[in-house]
């Protein structure tokens, strides 16, 4: 199966192909391939994600694979000590599992997208597609890179397409605004990031995943003192390293929208909604997690580093978890749950739940990919009205979206056996004996954890019987439009796994049973033995303790989060789940106002870009014209101006010359006799 | 002999062009600025030099003949390229040849004069880069400035002359300081000739003899600062940088395509092969090494700011240009293989890149006769492909992977992170490095207005799309700044050969 490995790099060329042909398409103006260019992109995912598919069996049966591809540059570079800018791909379990993920998604939100975006009668569609496959072929690049750089080199690309994607209808205000910010605030996160990168190739001189020689073995070697490393700035080695991995979170933090960089992500709903589940679903989003995930061996050194990480997680999760409360719009609401949602990954990987936060970033892909594509069906069948509140009813005349739809509404809200409940559960759990295992900051990051569950249901709930539920509210609502196979085929699809993909892990039932039945563990546990999650388990600074019993211990987190999100459901049922529901929200007052508001995150991060920086900016531009330049323009006039002084001393009168003459020979005479002779 | 002819045929060409009738001048003038295209591609093909020509190193196409002795000293035509002058050759020829295109449009008045200028303007720039006798480089290095003065005075905007004095005399005054420092050390010097390379083996043999009361440190020390505020007022370098906007602004497209494409980097061409090249002794002082991380860390930040202000989209660029070449100096000073070469690549980066960004502006100049971001919204609608182009480059220009400009800031900000020359290096880099946040910001908030919403225009005039003509250069740079950004080896590779002697003598690691 050698063989198989050496296209590894087809599965992210073949999407880069479909964009190039839309390139073509686009630029030609012309209508030269039907669909507007979605075939190449639906053929080239297909082919990405059997090859992915393919990978995985081969991964499975423990061949793992890890090669540069190509040497990109200073190769040449005399006395750079062997620091080699590469291009490469790292095949293992969780490099494959996401590979997975990335492909189904990206093959069905193609899918979906004919529906969405073709059947409406889009203009602009090669562009769009153009940006689908670059997109897709970006994250893919990202999830398969070998080493830090490469992996910030897609993450850009990744950023780009976003502005593109969420820019994509450029005639109307709203989308480049979005798209501005959107790029813009993860480029602040990616700052620290890109310094993380640069900070990573000089401390260690390579910026590898895996292997012997890669820099999370060379920094734990360099913790027990078995290899030198450069630090800078005098810090010593392991609070350098937290600094560095700290740096390198920034950009975490940008792309996977954590607070406080979260803000874009519900603006950049301005996308074609497609394009939402595709960035929070598989890509853009995805990526900030799945690099902690990555390196993760880097972080498990440094306590810090993992303390931060649970706590900007956990409280993530419950604030904008809050901000979901109040939301009108179907995708508004979506777009908060997801920064939540990714806030539970954090705090499961700052927690050691390495495996937890990769189930759930597996099992979340599915079911916001799902939520989003349903929001998408109600969206094609309210003709672009996103408002929930013009809805209701839909239940019965879109039984297709309404059930998968629902399936995902369980699996996000974490109501068992739905996919969602196992892996919340998992990293709950484990934050939970961790945290107890002597680690109180832990705890926080789990009540904030915890506190998030009823939140979670309570908004998912309203959505769902707001938006289905109840009598129509529009007219609109009582005669939806009605959608195609090609919407529905990928709404089935992800129903079934956000139903269903919980079995891979069910950690739980292994502990009270003792049935290996925890199979994404064991994927995870096996491949390069410094990338298993045992050996996590044994550089991380974490120990475990229980309530009572390890059973008992999960009986007791799992019904405490399972009653949680029992009790967030029963109340938005009883609040919303009636045929005219009211704005209960509204009671809330001025706290409605601050969730609906977002904190002010927004105004706070606008007045420093416009009352800051653009006067600071302006200021130094009034500076630089009236005091440099003004010293510039200064100097000439000053020569000028004794020019045109010293002039007058040119009379032309013969007579003033011959007087100066005579007055300077004098003056020289005199000054000679006084000094005796010359001066030197 | 390469090297003559492709200089003599410019030259010849410039005249060819100033005496051809005006209706065939643009075309005249691009099909012969194909030849030293085709030239410089041809020695880049052949090219077999290897090290530093100031250092000892082989150099490639050289040609070395005694011109006049004036006193004492022997004048050389003494020519050659090696591994950082070759590609600022290829960048300068196919530049010329792309700004002639671009012009085709927006110049409509004394056609065979303005491309004359172009293309002796092109001639001296090559001699620039390829003359290794002081003399010599001298004599080009001021005659580039004339044609850039009638470039601006005569077909620039409405004030037009105040730009071309102050660019001229401003540059001109840099050209008289830095001169006189580079004297004060020939003079003190046991050589018999300006050649550049003989200089420098006997500067860092430690041969500078003392001068009226400075000892040689102090010396060269003098020289330094001399040489540094010549070249960076050139560069230009914040605070000698507000010439530029000014010359921007007036300047005709295709001559600001030239200005911030190639002129720009004579200034940091000479800080390479004078200040950084001959004088690494006084370079990596502490204190010295400081000030100038200082004022590459302010050109950065400073001159992004001061684009973020502006409301004309050719002073942006034109500032942006200042907080580019701020990355070019804070590579120079790291003294690290990937530092100086970043800064080299740089140097030809920058050239396509801000060489795209003006020409796209320059087209929708030509079509929408105003560059104020306020006066224009949605162009995207109507030039879709060159707004595609332009949102390309301007992404280039924020550094964005597998584009030129990443591979040069990347290669900068590795190089000076480990610097051992700069004290608290990781700090100096780490604040430059903010700058690929706030260019983004600029950047995205002018398209964001100009190109994107609701079609709109203050102007009235007519939109219609750009003619082949003007958009095939643009694609030309695009495609050169991908492939460059893709393969960067592509010239990476001969620049850190190059740079390895520059580097050795400080004993500078990665």
């Amino acid at each position: 199966m050698a063989g198989l490995f050496d296209y590894t790099p087809a599965v992210v060329l073949l999407p880069f192909l479909s964009f190039l042909i839309a390139v073509g398409v686009a630029i030609s103006g012309r209508d030269l391939l039907p669909k507007g260019g979605a075939v190449p992109g639906i053929a080239a995912t297909a082919g990405s994600f059997l090859l992915s598919v393919a990978l995985a069996v081969a991964v499975a049966g423990g061949e793992v694979y890890n090669e540069t591809v190509y040497a990109w540059a200073g190769g040449a570079v005399p006395g750079t000590e062997g620091l080699e800018l590469t291009f490469g791909v790292l095949i293992d379990p969780l490099s494959a599992l996401m590979l997975v993920i990335v492909t189904l998604v990206a093959l069905l939100v193609h899918v979906f997208s004919l529906g969405y975006m073709n059947d409406e009668g889009e203009t602009g569609l090669p562009r769009y597609y153009a940006g689908l496959g670059l997109f897709t072929a970006s994250m893919l690049g990202f999830v398969v890179a070998d080493n830090l750089l490469m992996a910030f080199v897609f993450f850009e690309l990744v950023g780009l397409c976003s502005y593109l994607l969420i820019g994509f209808h450029f005639r109307e205000p709203g989308p480049p605004s979005a798209a501005k910010k959107a790029f813009l605030v993860t480029r602040f996160g990616d700052y620290f990031f890109l310094v993380g990168v640069v900070a990573v190739l000089a401390t260690f001189g390579t910026g590898q995943f895996a292997g012997p020689e890669s820099f999370p073995v060379f920094a734990e070697e360099a913790l027990h003192g078995e290899h030198a490393v450069n630090t800078f700035l005098g810090l010593g080695e392991e609070t350098w390293f937290t600094v560095v991995g700290l740096l390198v979170l920034g950009g975490v933090i940008g792309k996977s929208a954590q607070f406080p960089l979260q803000t874009w992500l519900p603006d950049a709903m301005e996308g074609p909604t497609p394009v939402s589940a595709l960035i929070h679903a598989a890509t853009m989003v995805a990526a900030g997690v799945y690099l902690v995930a990555r390196m993760y061996g880097f972080y498990a050194v440094s306590p810090t580093a993992l303390g931060v990480i649970a706590l900007v997680g956990g409280f993530t999760a419950l604030f904008a978890g809050t901000m979901g409360i109040v939301k009108r719009e179907l995708k508004q609401v979506l777009a908060y749950s997801t920064i939540s949602q990714y806030g539970y990954m954090m705090l499961a990987l700052g927690a050691g739940g390495y495996v937890a936060a990769t189930f759930h970033l597996l099992t979340h892909a599915f079911f916001k990919a799902l939520l989003f594509l349903g929001a998408g069906s109600v969206i094609i069948a309210m003709h672009h009205n996103e408002n929930m509140w013009d809805m209701g009813g839909l239940k019965g005349r879109m039984p297709v979206t309404y059930y998968s739809f629902l399936a995902g509404s369980l699996a996000l809200a974490g109501i068992f056996p739905f996919a969602g409940f196992w892996s919340k559960d998992e990293i709950l759990y484990e934050t939970l004996v961790h945290g107890l295992g002597g680690q109180p900051l832990l705890l926080v990051g789990y009540v904030f954890g915890l506190l998030a569950v009823p939140v979670t249901a309570f908004y998912t709930f309203r959505m769902v019987f707001l938006t289905f539920h109840g009598d129509a509210r529009t007219e609109q609502a009582s005669s939806p439009e009605p959608v195609g196979w090609n919407v529905k085929g990928p709404l089935a699809v992800l129903g079934v796994l956000a139903a269903g993909a919980g079995v891979v892990n069910l950690a739980p039932v292994r502990v009270l049973t003792g049935a290996h039945v925890d199979f994404l563990h064991g994927w995870l546990d096996a491949g390069f033995a410094e990338l298993t999650v045992h050996h996590y388990e044994e550089i991380d600074p974490y120990s475990s303790a229980y309530i009572g019993g390890e059973a008992t211990t999960v009986l007791v987190g799992a019904a405490v989060s399972l009653g949680l999100a029992l009790l967030g459901l029963a109340l938005a049922y009883k609040l919303y789940a009636v045929p005219t529901p009211t704005e209960h929200t509204a009671k809330l007052g001025s706290v409605r106002d601050l969730l609906y508001d977002n904190y002010y995150q927004d105004e706070y991060q606008v007045f420093l870009a416009r009352r800051v920086v653009l006067p600071l900016a302006r200021a130094a531009d009034t500076f630089d014209r009236s005091v440099v330049d003004g010293a510039v323009d200064a100097t000439s006039s000053v020569s000028l101006f004794s020019g045109s002084r010293i002039r007058r001393i040119q009379t032309g009168v013969v007579s003033n010359y011959a007087a100066l003459l005579t007055l300077g020979l004098t003056v020289l005479l005199v000054l000679f006799g006084v000094l005796g002779g010359w001066l030197l | 002999m390469i090297l003559e002819a492709l200089i003599g045929v410019t030259f010849l060409a410039a005249l060819i062009v100033m005496l051809s009738p005006d209706e065939y001048a643009g075309r005249l003038a691009f099909a012969l600025s194909l030849l030293p295209v085709v030239g410089s591609l041809y020695m880049w093909a052949g090219f077999d030099a290897g090290g530093n020509a100031l250092m000892a190193g082989s150099i490639a196409y050289r040609t070395q003949i005694d011109w006049l002795v004036a006193g004492g000293y022997r004048l050389q035509w003494f020519v050659g390229v090696d591994g950082i002058s070759l590609p600022l050759v290829v960048l300068s020829t196919v530049l010329t040849t792309l700004a002639i295109l671009s012009a085709w449009t927006p110049i409509d008045t004394r056609q065979s004069q303005f491309y004359g200028l172009m293309l002796f303007m092109e001639a001296n720039l090559l001699g620039v880069f390829t003359a290794l006798d002081f003399f010599l480089w001298f004599v080009f290095w001021e005659a580039v400035l004339v044609p850039m003065y009638f470039l601006i005075g005569v077909w620039g905007g409405p004030r037009r002359k105040y730009a071309a004095i102050k660019f001229f005399v401003y540059t001109n005054i840099a050209s008289l300081v830095m001169f006189i420092g580079f004297m004060s050390l020939v003079f003190n010097l046991p050589v018999d000739s300006f050649g550049l390379p003989a200089i420098t083996g006997s500067l860092q043999a430690g041969e500078l003899s003392r001068f009226v009361g400075l000892d040689p440190a102090a010396l060269k020390l003098a020289a330094f600062a001399a040489m540094f505020v010549g070249f960076a007022v050139k560069v230009p370098v914040v605070p000698f940088h507000t010439w530029l906007p000014d010359a921007h602004v007036e300047a005709p497209t295709p001559v600001s395509v030239m200005l911030a494409g190639v002129l720009l980097k004579m200034g940091t061409y000479a800080l390479l092969r004078y200040n950084f090249t001959m004088l690494p002794d006084v370079a990596t002082r502490p204190l010295v090494a400081t000030v100038i991380a200082a004022v590459a860390v302010v050109s950065v930040i400073y001159g992004a700011m001061l684009a973020l202000a502006q409301r004309d989209l050719k002073r942006i660029v034109a500032y942006s240009s200042v907080s580019s070449m701020g990355y070019v100096i804070l590579g120079l000073i790291a003294y690290t293989g990937l530092g100086i070469g970043g800064a080299t690549f740089q140097m030809v980066a920058h050239g396509l890149i801000s060489g795209l960004m003006f020409m796209a502006v320059g087209v929708i100049y030509n079509v929408t006769h105003t560059r104020m971001v306020g006066d224009m919204s949605g162009m995207a609608d109507r030039m879709p492909i060159t707004v595609g182009i332009l949102v390309a480059g301007a992404f280039g220009y924020m550094g964005l992977p597998l584009m030129a400009g990443f591979a040069a800031e990347y290669f900068i900000f590795q190089g000076a992170f480990a610097s051992t020359v700069i004290p608290s290096a990781p700090l100096f880099t780490a604040a430059s490095m903010f700058g690929i946040v706030i260019v983004a910001g600029y950047l995205l908030l002018a398209m964001q207005r100009t190109l994107f919403g609701e079609f709109r225009l203050e102007t009235d005039y007519e939109v219609r799309r750009a003619h082949f003509h003007d958009v095939a250069p643009l694609a030309v740079l695009l495609l050169c700044t991908i492939a460059l950004g893709v393969a960067p080896d592509i010239f990476f590779t001969m620049m850190a050969d190059a740079i390895e002697p520059v580097v050795a003598v400080v004993g500078g690691g990665a």
